[in-house]
């Protein structure tokens, strides 16, 4: 009530701080969790673990990205590799034939894949549950098969390869460094936009469709308008990530960029961290990208197969046994220990 | 304040509303009742916006409603209640109201004000933090109540509001409604208890089979033969003297 009569004060009021994760709130979880990423990027040296910690933060800020259109929205998209493989193809061909930095190449890359997914959701706009979910799938696939034929634009399954010259313009560097801080300045950026729209108006409409649609109309709401931008937004940002992925590797071919293991990879994350929450993504992907590498690097040498079989029995259990992700049973375990502290315990997130 | 004239609605062969003109003037508390399956919320969905008319016209406000567009309707100053309620299930109980303020009140702030007084007027101001899973029938009902008044409607529908309540409940929620006019709102009220109805509504409209068969005050149509053949019985009608 206060803030309300000085304006000055609005600004601070505007974020509000929780002890465990909590809608529209920055949790001292996450920002512990958020600092030791920010440690560990400064203080790692070794080669192969800021490999992973590279790969790890680029998948929780496109995961996140995921989520506000598959968390928020309720629209659980298995097409999200197509605004992936538009972000990274658009920024690397414009490099390529017309020398445009990625820099700027990745924000044209948002663009065409923000109105991809405004399109996709209004074509699709009837289709409700598994009907949307094979159509963005079917969307995905269309992408890909198109980036396969187009030969003269995408260099078809050959696929397109960035000069490994470095070059701050080009976004192409020597060391890992300056690749772990626009990896992890992109995760912190996502974490943002998304701890912001859970506060926002907007937020709480997307919250609305998810939960009912017909509710959501009957108190002014446009579903079709609030399921768009929601659609588009995460394309865009899903595309910006694709960008990134493409100047840290250097090549590009549509059978891996556009695959719908990519899409799965970006529902898994979030279904284990905790749909439709800021620090879900964030906790599936530094659950699920280490270890897929850990074990990948430690037992693909011995039975041909086995790390993934592993790595598929603890993703059931995550989710058989938190049904509200890493993020719920965090929340659910600090009312236990502090029942006084008023922490929030609802479950928010669902099975997928 | 609201006109139907001769609107009517097919699915199929079949006509669920026919033919249904009645006018609300501003703060009235018109009831409609009928036996099941009479249309009476397919014309809710009708007057709201979600079901197209095959035939007629709707007016809101001296304007022709936005057919289809349940969105539109709302915005301009009508609310409803659903028969099943339709609750944001992931949301808490203030959450819920505050998201009907926020089209008026643009920050989740000022909108949680408005629900909070909201909440405290249907009487389900302690179950604020409440997760809505947790709420019992009667409770999803006030709720349902609550989000459809957070609106700050000028016209309010409401579907079968009393169905599941107790009886203190209902006395509760009679005395809720009744003063909505005073409130500025303007009520048409589907309802079987009625007790409640017939009590609290000013005129009442009753529906069989797609038509309108009478309309007048409480007393008139509970002398209805018309309406006691289809829908109150012989019982009600000696209850009623």
């Amino acid at each position: 009530m206060v803030a309300g009569r000085i304006p000055a004060a609005q600004g601070i009021q505007a974020i509000s701080f929780s002890a465990a994760p909590r809608r529209g709130a920055v949790s001292i979880i996450e920002i512990a969790v958020l600092a030791s990423c920010i440690v560990a990027a400064i203080v790692v040296s070794n080669r192969y673990a800021v490999d992973i910690m590279i790969r790890t933060f680029l998948w929780a800020g496109l995961a996140l990205a995921w989520n506000i259109a598959g968390g928020y929205a309720g629209l659980i998209s298995f097409g999200h590799a197509a605004f992936f493989g538009i972000g990274a193809y658009t920024s690397t061909i414009l490099l390529l034939n017309y020398g445009v930095p990625p820099w700027f190449g990745m924000l044209a890359g948002a663009l065409i894949a923000g109105c991809a997914g405004a399109l996709l959701t209004k074509v699709c706009a009837r289709l409700r549950g598994p009907f949307f979910i094979l159509s963005t799938l079917a969307a995905g696939e269309v992408v890909r098969i198109a980036a396969l034929n187009w030969r003269t634009l995408t260099g078809g399954s050959e696929g397109l390869e960035i000069a490994p010259v470095p070059s701050v313009v080009d976004m192409v560097f020597k060391s890992q460094w300056p690749y772990v801080t626009i990896m992890v300045a992109y995760m912190l950026a996502m974490f943002a936009l998304s701890v912001w729209i859970e506060q926002t108006r907007y937020g709480y409409y997307l919250f609305a469709t998810r939960d009912d649609e017909d509710g959501a109309s009957a108190i002014g709401i446009n579903p079709s308008h609030t399921r768009t931008a929601a659609m588009a937004v995460s394309a865009a940002t899903t595309a910006i990530g694709g960008t990134l992925f493409a100047q840290y590797f250097l090549y590009l071919d549509p059978t891996h960029v556009i695959s719908p293991d990519i899409s799965f990879q970006f529902a898994l994350i979030c279904a284990v961290g905790g749909l439709g929450t800021a620090s879900g993504p964030v906790f599936g992907a530094l659950i699920i990208v280490p270890l897929s590498e850990l074990l990948r690097g430690l037992l693909s040498q011995s039975i041909s197969g086995l790390h993934l079989v592993i790595y598929g029995i603890i993703v059931i259990i995550v989710i058989l046994y938190f049904p509200s992700g890493v993020s719920g049973a965090i929340g659910r375990a600090a009312s236990r220990l502090f029942p006084t502290a008023g922490f929030t315990t609802r479950v928010q997130a669902r099975k997928l | 304040m609201l006109k139907l004239d001769a609107v009517g609605r097919q699915f199929g062969s079949l006509w669920a509303t026919r033919d249904v003109s009645f006018t609300v003037k501003p703060r009235e508390i018109v009831g409609i009742i009928g036996p099941n399956g009479a249309g009476k919320s397919t014309l809710f969905n009708l007057v709201s916006g979600a079901v197209v008319p095959t035939t007629g016209v709707i007016r809101f406000l001296d304007q022709t409603i936005d057919y289809g567009k349940p969105y539109q309707v709302a915005r301009r100053g009508l609310a409803r209640t659903f028969q099943i309620p339709k609750p944001f299930k992931q949301l808490t109980v203030r959450e819920n109201v505050m998201l009907s303020a926020l089209r008026r009140h643009h920050t989740p702030r000022q909108a949680s004000a408005v629900a909070t007084t909201t909440m405290e007027f249907i009487g389900i101001g302690e179950l604020a933090e409440a997760s809505v899973a947790s709420l019992t029938v009667g409770q999803l009902k006030k709720l349902e109540l609550a989000r459809a008044l957070a609106t700050e409607p000028v016209l309010l529908l409401l579907d079968e509001v009393m169905a599941g309540l107790t009886p203190p409940e209902i006395r509760e929620m009679m005395t809720v409604i009744g003063s909505l006019p005073k409130r500025g709102v303007t009520v048409v009220w589907v309802e079987h208890v009625m007790m409640a109805i017939m009590n609290v509504a000013e005129r009442i409209v009753v529906m069989h089979q797609g038509q309108i068969i009478a309309q007048g005050t409480p007393a008139e149509v509970s002398k209805n033969p018309a309406v006691i053949g289809a829908y109150l019985g012989e019982k009600y009608a000696y209850a009623a003297r």
